[in-house]
């Protein structure tokens, strides 16, 4: 049914949460069917669960409803299920669960003691997902909807309140609207931190007779997943953002450009256009309000550059994904040449809630620079592993310690790598920074797409320098001299200082091709590209400098620069390095202490990584056996 | 028609016009290699580099790109920032392409020394694009570019010798390092792996096209008997003559 009015809207969404209230009763399972979760069976689960219910002979849906909702955001727990009532939270579920599950949870309400989530610390267990650190010390806004309502029904998210902001948005004048976002201090989510309100009053005042908005969803950046989650897990919310977005600013046509890796998020925007198309929420007319939008998925073809705004823009147009260079914005001339608006997924997604609650209410949250909340994928050898969204200003320390749980293994800490490739590496020293753009980019990092990695005691930070120059020049399209020959001349520095080959001066000639590179390149990539190496350099010197003249990696990463040794005093004899060596080079007696035979060992670290006792340690190649 | 200062020079331009043609409007110099007056401007080499200093900001930007659009832009194209972001690009292209005549005229006058890294073969292609852009304002696109990051070369389309390929040699024309080579004999010309018939002018008797050439730009070469030079003389003497006629 096509609504044709504001207030055949309002009255949909009435009846709508009247429903969603009126069911409240119904006994409810909630099971994440996010890429990951699905990845370890989640649909099993959800079908495990339809199964019992028949078995029970309860009707579905009007007394039992499985419903696979968007991610929840612990993905490292997965497969997620959240039973009502009682909000009870399980991890790792599995299709043979199910049964014990239904018969206790849904049936009687009791809890599973074995699938709940326990603190890695206090082994306290935790009934809710209130109770669990990870998920207390968030502030879901832009995911409020996500893990809650199924992407695929735009009923379920309308319930929940998707496209009121637009209705709202409706009764504003178009330059209101700007202003409001302006007010606000939205700035964009995917890295650059341009403020969004500065960005459409210029593509609103920008002379054309068409104009554009995009949504980027070209997310790149390696561990990276919240525009994805976002996507996948609530599509309206980024549809209802652009299209106030294009009501402010007078465009008619948008694009989301999202990577062809991402399939349900493909999927999912897909169902969402179409359900939103035949509500009169999007196409001609909508809502009876004269005005006209119209929205299309574009796929991308796996460039990490045409995350890019121009790259971006010249594989929409069909051309090759390159960069060009822009002494005039997209706002001005974009797609086309005609004056467009690029925001990243999540900046959309913000939009609503500004338009619905007030540029006032969203300056509450996070700090003056950097107003309202931002989501994180928090990766790496950290103990929580997830989605995270935290108002900005949060310090690194709480989103690692309190909502990561600390770093795996209870090793030390090393470095968090914020912003992907375009980031840069944290110290411990710096885990009491605000996570906001001007803190992180003052630092030597960027605030990025919102990747955040935890590196321990075991990673060689020349190492991961290398990994990023590596990604960074199999990325970099080459147009450009200073990213395509610059990038090349920073691997081969890297390789020869990652395999003991590095001589003295090669630090000193990391920082000048870094410093050069960045300030020549024609776009974003190549001109952030050297971030990795310049904050490694800027924190980590000492690891530079035993690469560089010693040959040594402290890390134990890079192999022939370390000898590993065990310590008498603290090995065990649990022989868990002998069982890890593949080389045969771990000698000892059980419940005595071991020894390692140099002649045999080819430094793959694999003991390490093994000990529990952190008894093995990696000594320079000349120090004693 | 606008005022802005070059080195301390004041200079006045139109509106539009890029820094580049400002500066040499002015008799400054600035170096470029990707820059072609014929062809469209992509600022890819990232040579010719300056600083400008707009509403109390200093940036540097690529001159033949960036556009003079506000009085009183300031612009220095001899600074230290500029001087040795020059350099570091000359040392990028230099290092790969070590025997490139451009390059080695730069690189001595900015003091750059190539140091060809181990394993790499010394080549003479800069990745400036001139032919490819150049192909493609003919209307020809037989060359493009293929691949990304440092194995991004110009090539016809799946390394075969281009069908679209008219022989008109556009792109050893624009070529700055002299990278693109072709070879006449007999009355034909190679080039890109194609063999291509010349067509010699009946008055000259200059090779001066090929039939292709001609074909694409409209004509018959059956009926093209003389090169455009010697066109031009037989209108010339029509017009003294007061005749008419082929």
């Amino acid at each position: 049914m096509k609504l044709t009015s504001l207030k055949a809207f309002e009255e949909w969404q009435a009846l709508l949460s009247e429903r969603e209230k009126g069911a409240s009763g119904v006994r409810r399972v909630r099971i994440c069917a996010g890429t990951g979760c699905l990845a370890n069976g989640s649909a099993q689960v959800k079908a495990a669960f339809e199964a019992e219910a028949i078995r029970h002979g309860l009707s579905i849906p009007l007394e039992f409803a499985a419903e696979s909702t968007g991610c929840h955001g612990f993905c490292e727990r997965g497969p997620l299920v959240v039973i009502q009532p009682g909000e009870i939270f399980y991890e790792k579920v599995k299709p043979e669960d199910v049964r014990e599950i239904f018969e206790k949870t849904v049936l009687r309400g009791e809890v599973v003691p074995r699938l709940q989530y326990r603190d890695p610390n206090t082994k306290q267990a935790a009934r809710t997902s209130a109770e669990i650190p990870f998920y207390a010390r968030q502030h879901r806004l832009v995911l409020n909807r996500c893990g809650e309502v199924d992407p695929f029904e735009i009923e379920a998210a309308v319930s929940r309140g998707a496209y009121r902001g637009l209705a709202r948005a409706f009764s504003m004048e178009p330059e209101r609207i700007v202003s409001m976002i302006k007010d606000s201090g939205l700035r964009g989510r995917g890295g650059g931190g341009f403020p969004t309100g500065v960005k459409w009053e210029s593509a609103r005042k920008a002379p054309g007779r068409h104009r554009f908005v995009l949504a980027n969803g070209d997310e790149g950046d390696p561990g990276a997943f919240m525009d994805r989650s976002l996507m996948e897990g609530d599509p309206h919310s980024v549809l209802e953002g652009m299209i106030i977005g294009a009501y402010a600013v007078g465009a008619r046509k948008g694009f989301i450009y999202v990577r062809a890796e991402y399939p349900l998020a493909v999927k999912a925007l897909q169902q969402a256009i179409r359900q939103a198309k035949e509500r009169g929420l999007l196409g001609r007319d909508i809502l009876g309000t004269g005005f006209d939008f119209d929205l299309e998925i574009c796929r991308g073809g796996g460039a990490f550059v045409c995350g890019e705004s121009t790259a971006l823009m010249a594989s929409i147009e069909g051309r090759a994904g390159e960069p060009r260079v822009k002494y005039i914005r997209s706002t001005e001339r974009g797609l086309w040449n005609c004056p467009t608006v690029l925001n990243n997924v999540e900046t959309w997604a913000n939009v609503p809630h500004i338009v619905l609650n007030g540029p006032e209410w969203f300056r509450s949250m996070g700090t003056e620079k950097s107003p309202g909340t931002k989501i994180f994928s928090l990766v790496g050898k950290v103990k929580n592993s997830g989605l995270v969204e935290i108002p900005m200003g949060t310090t690194l320390r709480t989103m690692i310690e309190d909502i990561g749980g600390g770093v795996l293994k209870n090793r030390a800490f090393k470095a968090v790598q914020t912003g992907g490739p375009s980031g840069g590496c944290l110290p411990a020293d710096a885990l009491d920074l605000p996570v906001d753009f001007d803190a992180l980019t003052a630092s030597g990092s960027m605030m990025g797409s919102g990747g955040m990695i935890v590196m321990d005691e075991r990673t060689c930070m020349v190492d991961v320098a290398r990994y990023f120059v590596d990604f960074l020049a199999e990325e970099s399209c080459g147009k450009c001299t200073p990213c395509r020959e610059g990038l090349k001349a920073l691997q081969r520095l890297l390789h020869k200082l990652c395999s003991g080959r590095g001589e003295a001066g090669d630090g000193e000639r990391l920082r000048e091709i870094g410093s050069a590179l960045a300030d020549t390149a024609l776009c974003g990539l190549g001109q952030t590209a050297p971030n990795p190496v310049l904050s490694v350099l800027r924190y980590f010197p000492g690891e530079i400098a035993e690469h560089e003249a010693e040959h040594f990696c402290r890390a134990g990463v890079c192999k022939g620069m370390y000898w590993p040794r065990i310590d008498p005093a603290k090995c065990v004899g649990c022989g868990a390095c002998k069982k890890a060596c593949a080389a045969g080079a771990i000698r000892g007696e059980p419940r005595a202490a071991h020894a390692i035979d140099r002649a045999h060992c080819v430094t793959c670290g694999a003991c390490l990584e093994a000990c529990p006792f952190s008894a093995i340690t990696a000594v320079r190649r000349e120090d004693p056996e | 028609m606008i005022e802005i200062t070059i080195d301390e020079k004041k200079v006045f331009v139109e509106t539009g016009t890029t820094v580049l043609e400002a500066a040499r409007s002015a008799g400054i110099e600035i170096p470029t290699l990707c820059a072609h007056e014929g062809l469209v401007r992509e600022g890819n080499c990232r040579l010719c580099s300056v600083e400008v200093t707009e509403r109390g900001k200093t940036k540097l930007v690529m001159s033949c790109m960036y556009p003079v659009t506000r009085e009183g832009l300031e612009v220095r194209t001899d600074t230290d920032r500029v001087r040795s972001a020059r350099r570091f690009v000359l040392q990028m292209l230099a290092d790969r392409n070590p025997k490139a005549p451009v390059l080695q005229a730069l690189c001595s006058q900015y003091g750059v020394v190539p140091n060809v890294p181990e394993n790499v073969e010394p080549e003479l292609c800069i990745r400036c694009g001139r032919c490819v852009r150049a192909c493609e304002t003919n209307g020809t696109s037989a060359l493009s570019f293929a691949g990304r990051g440092w194995d991004r070369e110009v090539t016809p389309p799946f390394h075969e010798a281009p069908g679209d390929c008219v022989g008109c040699l556009s792109c050893a024309e624009v070529c700055p390092t002299g990278r693109i080579t072709w070879e006449e004999k007999e009355g034909k010309r190679s080039i890109w792996g194609r063999t291509f018939d010349l067509v010699v002018c009946e008055r000259c008797h200059e090779a001066y096209a090929t039939a292709e050439q001609l074909r694409h730009a409209g004509s018959d070469p059956e009926t093209a008997r003389l090169c455009p030079r010697c066109r031009k003389m037989a209108q010339q003497e029509r017009i003294r003559l007061g005749t008419r006629g082929a």
